[in-house]
């Protein structure tokens, strides 16, 4: 009896922690998806993730890097609204994202904010311990916001790595060796 | 009286030797006999219960095979999906942080973007 109840126990925390990888705080997410003209979800667990590894063709350049990269991947989470004039969302909607960004975990590595095309773009690394466990990117446009959840070992040395594929830039981060929260680049 | 009757039961009774052949011509056609009754039986059993038992089992591999079939193609358009999907997110993440890189890149040049302070 003991052991069915430790193993109704496992699957429900199992659950609960699958759960909470793909997070809505305030439920602003769903808010967004209700507002937005064009929405993209991806929404996809490690199971998923080593699901769509083996449809990934390791001849192809850009497939064998995504297959890489999502080997090591917790999970992979992206939340794209696309809205038909500014101001369908508000800071409050960015405000309640940005906060639970606040946490002692979470490193910011870049805030782009750019004035004359209202195009703000913030990098977040998720550090436990010496390892980076987690990269967020929230993406903002006065019509359009975007938020990027990759749960798992993604280190600045990836990024750099993956300069090219996918377009992804060769991106000049260096992580703050003190932790510090907030550091502008 | 009765030694007339005698005589003649005796006359009716007595033993007559066969002709020549007569018992093999007898088993001869007890054989074809049981040949030729024994043919609806093996054709009964062939199309009756083991032609059922073969239409059973073939009807269970074609649905087995059919299963199969499905299951893999199920499974190769979910996996299609999946892979596009993580395409699709990865293409976005790219995008994003090609946006932060130009404007990291730009902070010399004309444009610059603006350092945020400490939130």
């Amino acid at each position: 009896m003991k052991r069915i109840g430790a193993i109704v126990a496992l699957v429900l925390a199992v659950q609960l922690a699958a759960f909470a990888q793909d997070w809505d705080p305030g439920g602003t997410l769903k808010k967004l998806s209700a507002r937005a003209s064009n929405t993209v979800d991806v929404t996809l667990d490690q199971s998923m993730l080593q699901f769509a590894g083996g449809f990934l063709n390791s001849k192809d350049p850009d497939e064998a890097q995504a297959k890489n990269i999502i080997s090591k991947l917790k999970g992979l989470y992206v939340h794209s609204f696309q809205f038909d004039k500014p101001g369908q969302y508000t800071e409050q909607d960015v405000a309640a994202i940005q906060n639970y960004l606040k946490g002692p975990d979470w490193i910011r590595i870049v805030d782009v904010r750019s004035k004359s095309e209202g195009q703000n773009v913030q990098v977040y690394f998720k550090k436990e311990g010496q390892q980076f466990k987690g990269l967020v990117v929230l993406a903002t446009q006065p019509t359009q916001l975007t938020f990027v959840d990759l749960v798992g070992p993604i280190t600045p040395e990836d990024l750099r790595a993956l300069g090219g594929q996918f377009g992804i830039p060769k991106v000049e981060v260096h992580p703050n060796p003190a932790g510090k929260k907030g550091e502008s680049k | 009286m009765s030694d007339r009757l005698e005589r003649e039961l005796k006359k009716a009774l007595q033993r007559v030797e066969p002709p020549a052949g007569f018992a093999e011509r007898v088993l001869a056609r007890a054989a074809r006999e049981e040949a030729k009754s024994a043919q609806p039986r093996a054709w009964f059993r062939w199309f009756g219960m083991s032609g059922l038992r073969w239409a059973v089992a073939c009807a269970l591999c074609l649905a087995l095979a059919g299963s199969a079939v499905l299951y893999r193609h199920q499974r190769q358009e979910k996996g299609e999906q999946a892979k596009e999907q993580v395409m699709l997110a990865l293409q976005i993440t790219s995008s994003k942080l090609r946006i932060a890189s130009e404007s990291v890149q730009q902070i010399s040049g004309p444009e610059q973007p603006v350092r945020s302070e400490e939130p």
